[in-house]
């Protein structure tokens, strides 16, 4: 009976494999196969998961479901349908059009008017929302939609590349959102898993795991070329570089109300990495990574200066006011900073500090910030040369002033009043400044991650009733209270410190320790503090959040605000945990450390590193010189690829020589060899058959054929028409043979 | 000359006749079906057969109704140690009457000579069947006289252990184109032989049996084997046996013992062109009994072992000692050492 069914499938693949010569029209999958596809398609949907909306999701989980269920069916109906009509094979031929192989192909029981209608609906579902998500957003769940989709229409091979196809869009677009080491091994290994199901449609059978191992060898054979391409291959905008994903992103924002980095500083995600090449670092507490600058208060948050009322507050010469490296005698400080995508356009700086290297778009601001000029979505790496004792802005124009000097007045009351107080006070400016902070740290002020809700964000309110905050509270307060005071004071954003990580250090031949450590800056490191004006001195630095934790400004999270942040967080691997169990710390620090090599070599290769690396190898760039390093590099690779082939086919010219019947022949015999069956040297075509007709009885029939058709082949004298139809014989023959073979593996399983 | 049919033809067409033949052979020499399939096609390739067996195991048999069988003239000669050349050619002898010598024709002018136990004649008269064999034609007293066709030598001889007996030369053995030996029957068969035995006076049955074939039939049947047609891979696979046994003997006889390959071979004597011509022409006509118009490498393998092995092992004849066993000789090592898909080893 099982035979029987074999044979059915048999013969309806044997037809399909057609004997004119053309492409099958007719599609098989095996049960095992269609699972995997299946599996995989999972996988693929998977890694772009996070960036679908959750209607997609459920859309695509249920066409996958339904799927498996189809193929769970078709199981059942197989099974059902088992010895229904014991025939020959001729008469098995004969009703073969109504017999589809099963597993797969009867996923054609959906109609494909109802599939093109739902296709339909979801497309419009599609765009609506495209508004809403963005162009890409969208054209990314138009991807994974037809993905899903697609796996109902496997009927022909072309369906069945197609869906394998997109699967490895899908994969490509997932770099766009997360380019990070783990997850480019997981794209990498989930690549290798695409593969491995497409190379099992064509051998299958193999086992899995040898399919597998082929598909690594490939690629790690083909990774060569991978690395050429990579250096030279022209980086073409628009082609080449990443669209901009619209979606929300953890980072410091343009606008800022106390309560907010409290937030941020639960994410333990990586802002950005500072390499020193080797120089001293400077201490903690002089890491002050400078984002943005907030100089417009209106009452409830801080905002960002719109550009042009900056420049227009500047005064027209907006260059002179940036920062000139020629006139000052403070110690330069030259790093290399590598930022990850923030979709934003901050860039992080030690203020001040100038743009060296050639990065293009990137230009440092009147306010001593750094900024490019698109937005950053993906890796980026910049240089910098910082003069961190550097005064800033010894002039200050009007316009700037009375914008640093303006608050909304009444909005604050009790602030005011301390301010007229402070202001009556003291009159020098510091000594006013220095009295805020005393005033912080000799009262009961707190410093936390949980602070109190504030009504209408008022600082009154934290200031004198719930005097538990973040740096955004003490920073604002402190800017209100210096501003209502009558010093220009404004907020600035960034980061505060960073963590040293020092794995890759190394000792030189002289025993001293090579420096070769970096500093990563994660979210939670986000800080705001406060800058005042004053007259000879410019813009001056205060953190008022050194005045209630000088830990955290000093060295950095103390164990409580650690604690506190484990416990909001709630997650195990959290930053309490991962800093007081030194191995998982270490373990933590090489990964680390790991990354950052990634980020810097493989994810910040732009353009512009390529041009420079091109340009160190083969001097000054001019485009025919770019363009000749291309095309030479193209040919090279060809012709490597094209010798590395014939290098490869060395043996098979050999095989050439045999004829096709040959090469089925031991095409079967080695199957079978891989069941146990070897064919001794000795034993002949005919002796082998009965052999095998002994021990695999449901072979007994096909492979006997086979065999004659090679006796036939190889030794009768035979016309050369006479010569073609027998070889055409044979293939259909062996076909079958492979899927009785695949039949009975199954039956033995 | 007259276009003959197509060899396909004749073989479908002779294989009623083969059958018949067959089932008429194997009434008679009881459970040895493949022996007498070997011993036809031995006469059907137009070689010469050597029986070697132990008394009593139905050589005589077998050689008697291969040659009634076929209707073929048929005598046989015993042969002793004081046996003479002239007893088997014959001889011219004065005859009075017409006062002119009168040419006594020997057994040898019969279609199918059965020499019976032909290693306990001398070595003379042993090579006085050489001429025979090898040309078909004798010469007495300086004239030639032609055999008759077909001409077939079936001999029989104990194996060479047992007393007085003289082994034959190599080129002699050379020129049997297989040596078949009959071995012991089975309980079944031997049954059989033991019930049929008390009926029959056992040669007379087999006398009295009519003749299948024409002599006629039997010589379009040996043309149409010759005809059979031979493939490239099936002439590599024959002369890649050769090889072996050559490579083998060299390897040997130099004492280099290099590739593991010809060191597993034990030591044999080479195969001469007339053995592959030999083995070439006995798979023919297997093929031919096996209703085929091509040979596979299956005839030849069926065949190589008995034209083979007798011209294989090193000292003649020491063969019969019943230990040795087909499975572990030369021909059966050589045999497995060659590819039958790709004999020369691309």
């Amino acid at each position: 009976m099982m035979l029987f069914n074999k044979k059915k499938k048999l013969v309806s693949q044997n037809t399909s494999g057609n004997v004119n010569g053309k492409t099958m029209s007719n599609f098989y999958l095996s049960r095992q196969n269609s699972w995997l596809l299946c599996l995989c398609q999972c996988l693929n949907i998977a890694v772009v998961a996070l960036e679908l909306s959750t209607w997609m999701l459920i859309i695509i989980a249920l066409s996958l479901a339904w799927q498996a269920l189809l193929l769970q069916q078709n199981r059942a109906t197989a099974n059902t349908s088992r010895g229904k009509h014991p025939g020959t094979v001729q008469s098995n031929l004969a009703s073969k059009r109504h017999s589809h192989g099963p597993s797969k192909q009867l996923a054609t029981n959906i109609s494909p008017v109802v599939l093109g209608i739902f296709a339909l609906l979801g497309c419009v579902a599609i765009a609506l929302t495209a508004k809403q998500v963005g162009i890409l957003l969208s054209m990314v769940h138009l991807l994974c939609f037809s993905y899903a989709l697609k796996g109902f229409e496997l009927r022909t091979r072309r369906d069945f590349y197609q869906l394998l196809l997109l699967g490895l869009f899908i994969l490509a677009s997932a770099l766009i959102f997360r380019q990070d080491l783990v997850f480019s091994l997981i794209i990498l290994s989930l690549l290798i898993i695409n593969l491995t199901v497409l190379l099992q449609f064509f051998s299958s059978e193999n086992a899995f795991a040898t399919n597998l191992k082929v598909v690594v060898v490939l690629l790690g054979q083909s990774a060569l070329l991978a690395v050429v391409l990579f250096l030279v291959f022209p980086r073409l905008s628009p082609f080449w570089q990443v669209p901009f994903a619209k979606s929300a992103k953890t980072g410091l924002s343009d606008t800022v109300k106390p309560g907010d980095i409290a937030n941020l500083t639960r994410s333990t995600k990586l802002a950005f990495r500072a390499d020193f090449g080797g120089q001293k670092i400077p201490n903690y507490a002089q890491l002050y990574w400078r984002a943005m600058v907030l100089e417009n208060y209106d009452g409830r948050q801080w905002r960002r200066q719109n550009k042009v009322t900056q420049n227009k507050a500047d005064g027209s010469g907006t260059k002179s006011l940036i920062f000139d490296a020629s006139n000052t005698e403070v110690l330069p400080l030259t790093y290399q900073v590598f930022v990850e995508a923030s979709f934003q356009k901050y860039l992080f700086a030690l203020a001040p500090a100038v743009v060296t290297g050639n990065a293009s778009g990137i230009t440092a601001q009147t306010d001593y910030t750094i900024q490019s000029s698109t937005i950053i979505s993906q890796a980026k790496s910049y240089r910098l040369t910082s003069y961190l004792t550097a005064p800033l802005a010894l002039e200050l124009s009007p316009q700037s002033r009375q914008i640093n000097l303006s608050y909304p007045q009444g909005s604050n009351p009790r602030l005011e009043q301390l301010a007229l107080q402070l202001q009556h006070n003291y009159v020098d400016v510091q000594a006013r400044a220095q009295a805020v902070l005393t005033l912080i740290n000799q009262q009961n002020y707190s410093y936390t991650l949980q602070p109190p809700l504030l009504v209408n964000n008022s600082l009154d309110q934290f200031f004198f009733d719930s005097q538990a905050g973040f740096c955004v509270h003490y920073a604002s307060a402190f800017t209100f209270l210096m501003r209502a005071s009558g010093i220009p004071a404004r907020l600035v954003t960034g980061y505060l410190g960073g963590e040293y990580n020092g794995v890759t250090n190394e000792v030189n031949s002289a025993g001293k320790i090579v420096n070769k450590g970096h500093l990563s800056i994660y979210q939670y490191d986000a800080h705001a503090w406060s800058e005042i004006w004053v007259a000879g001195k410019g813009w001056l630095r205060i953190d008022p959040t050194g005045a209630v934790d000088p830990q955290r400004v000093n060295i950095g999270w103390s164990n409580q605000l650690l604690q506190e942040q484990a416990e909001l967080n709630n997650t195990f691997f959290n930053l309490y945990r991962m800093k007081n169990i030194a191995w998982l710390n270490t373990l933590r620090l090489q990964f680390d450390a790991l990354d950052y090599q990634w980020t810097r070599w493989v994810i910040g290769f732009t353009s512009q590193q390529q041009y420079d690396l091109l340009k160190h190898w083969f001097g000054k760039m001019v485009p025919w010189k770019l363009a000749l390093i291309i095309a030479v590099t193209l040919v090279l690779s060809m012709l490597m690829l094209m010798l590395l082939l014939h290098w490869l086919n060395r043996p098979k010219v050999k095989k050439q020589a045999f004829a096709q019947w040959q090469i089925i022949y031991h095409k079967a015999i080695d199957r079978l060899a891989k069941q146990g069956m070897e064919k001794p040297l000795a034993m002949t075509v005919n002796d082998f058959a009965k052999k095998i007709r002994q021990q695999y009885p449901e072979l007994a029939l096909v492979f006997t054929q086979l065999s004659a058709s090679y006796n036939r082949l190889c030794y009768q004298t035979l016309s050369i028409s006479e010569q073609e139809k027998q070889t055409v014989t044979m293939q259909q023959q062996y076909h079958h043979f492979i899927q009785v073979l695949k039949n009975s593996d199954k039956k033995h399983l | 000359m007259p276009q003959t049919p197509p060899v396909v033809d004749i073989v479908q067409a002779s294989q009623a006749a083969i059958t018949a033949i067959l089932n008429k052979i194997e009434t008679v020499v009881l459970g040895k079906p493949n022996e007498c399939r070997l011993a036809l096609a031995c006469l059907l390739a137009q070689g010469h057969l050597l029986i070697e067996d132990l008394p009593g195991m139905g050589k005589t048999t077998l050689a008697h109704v291969l040659a009634t069988t076929l209707g073929l003239t048929y005598q046989r000669t015993q042969f002793t140690n004081d046996l003479l050349p002239a007893d088997i050619v014959g001889f011219s002898i004065f005859d009075q009457k017409t006062n002119r010598f009168e040419l006594h024709k020997g057994p040898i002018f019969n279609q199918v000579v059965l020499a019976d136990e032909i290693n306990r004649a001398s070595p003379k008269t042993q090579s006085a069947l050489l001429e025979a064999m090898a040309e078909q034609q004798v010469s007495i007293d300086g004239i030639t006289h032609e055999l008759p066709r077909p001409f077939f030598v079936i001999a029989t001889q104990n194996p060479l252990f047992h007393a007085g007996t003289y082994p034959l030369p190599e080129s002699q053995l050379d020129r049997f184109m297989m040596r078949l030996s009959l071995g012991f029957p089975d309980i079944k068969a031997e049954k059989q032989i033991l019930l049929t035995s008390s009926q029959r006076t056992n040669q007379k049955t087999a006398d009295n049996q009519a003749a299948v074939v024409s002599q006629d039939e039997l010589i379009a049947m040996q043309d149409a084997v010759s005809q059979i047609s031979v493939s490239n891979d099936v002439l590599e696979y024959i002369i890649a046996l050769s090889h072996v046994s050559r490579r083998a003997y060299s390897s040997h006889t130099s004492q280099v013992n290099n590739s593991g390959e010809t060191a597993a071979i034990i030591s044999c004597k080479p195969l001469s062109p007339r053995a592959s011509k030999a083995l070439l022409q006995a798979a023919k006509a297997m093929a031919f009994i096996d209703n085929r118009d091509y040979i596979l490498p299956d005839d030849v393998q069926a065949v190589f072992y008995v034209v083979c092995q007798h011209r294989l092992e090193m000292q003649a004849n020491q063969q019969l000692d019943p230990s040795q066993q087909e499975s572990t000789s030369v021909a059966r090592q050589i045999l497995n050492s060659v590819d039958v898909l790709n004999p020369l080893g691309y």
